[in-house]
């Protein structure tokens, strides 16, 4: 299943929203949208993922890169990921410096 | 994560189905495809589904990526439903590769900027899977991953 990823801008928040499945055949679509929204510079970077139903650690690899890419005093959010998803975040340790949230 | 007793056996079964794609990412739609009939087949609720994707999606990315390294290859997938029971054989004519000897655990102590996250699909794969089995034979890795119906294992 294909990945569809979109980008905007709510205030000083970068949101991008994807849906469908994040594997590594996938995944790039993800990476470069980081990259752009990286270069936004607003203080929070939040990624909706209530439309993703898989993710891979090519996934994984996509949020560190954001981390890697964004200034320090950056706030990564992952928001409505589904439980596996989460619980994917979580195993890798990315919940330490991402937040994770509900909503 | 226990040996299977059918650790690293192709299968024979006649229930058995079979996959046989390039070794390719863009393969990677088409092995989770079977792979979720054989989840189907086999009873297993989404949860257990999942982690049965999961594991195979990690294995046969790293066999694309690492094994071959972009080169020309095939992958066979073989399954294997049993009541409750979901078994998926990957096979490979890739270097040799145990990947329990290439597991790494993630480095969770360290900032993300400097985290290494290569050997973190095979450790995904390893710890959502109930059973586990890693062979050699005639210049193929024959790697047995099966999960049973039922809660995630806890480890």
């Amino acid at each position: 299943m294909p990945l569809s990823v979109s980008l905007s801008i709510e205030g000083d928040t970068t949101v991008i929203e994807l849906a469908g499945e994040l594997d590594a055949n996938t995944a790039p679509d993800f990476h470069q949208t980081i990259e752009k929204a990286a270069g936004h510079g607003t203080s929070t970077v939040e990624i909706r993922m209530a439309g993703v139903g898989y993710m891979a650690s090519a996934g994984l690899r996509s949020l560190v890169f954001a981390q890697q890419k964004v200034a320090a005093h950056v706030t990564i959010k992952v928001v409505g990921a589904i439980e596996p998803v989460s619980r994917t975040i979580r195993t890798a340790g990315l919940d330490r410096s991402i937040v994770l949230s509900d909503e | 994560m226990g040996a299977s007793p059918q650790h690293g056996a192709r299968l024979s079964d006649p229930a058995t189905t079979e996959l046989h794609v390039p070794a390719v990412l863009g393969s990677l739609t088409a092995i989770a495809h079977f792979v979720r009939a054989v989840a189907v087949a086999a009873g297993l609720d989404r949860g257990a589904a999942y982690r049965l994707r999961l594991a195979v999606d990690e294995l046969a990315t790293n066999i694309v990526t690492h094994g071959y390294r972009g080169g020309e290859g095939r992958i066979t997938v073989l399954g294997r439903a049993g009541a409750g029971r979901a078994r998926i054989v990957l096979e490979d004519a890739a270097p040799e590769f145990d990947p329990v000897a290439g597991c790494l655990p993630p480095a969770t102590d360290l900032p993300p900027e400097r985290r290494r996250i290569g050997g973190l699909g095979i450790h995904l794969a390893l710890t959502s899977v109930d059973e586990f089995g890693y062979v050699r034979r005639e210049g193929r890795n024959i790697s047995t991953l099966t999960v049973l119906a039922g809660p995630r294992p806890q480890r």
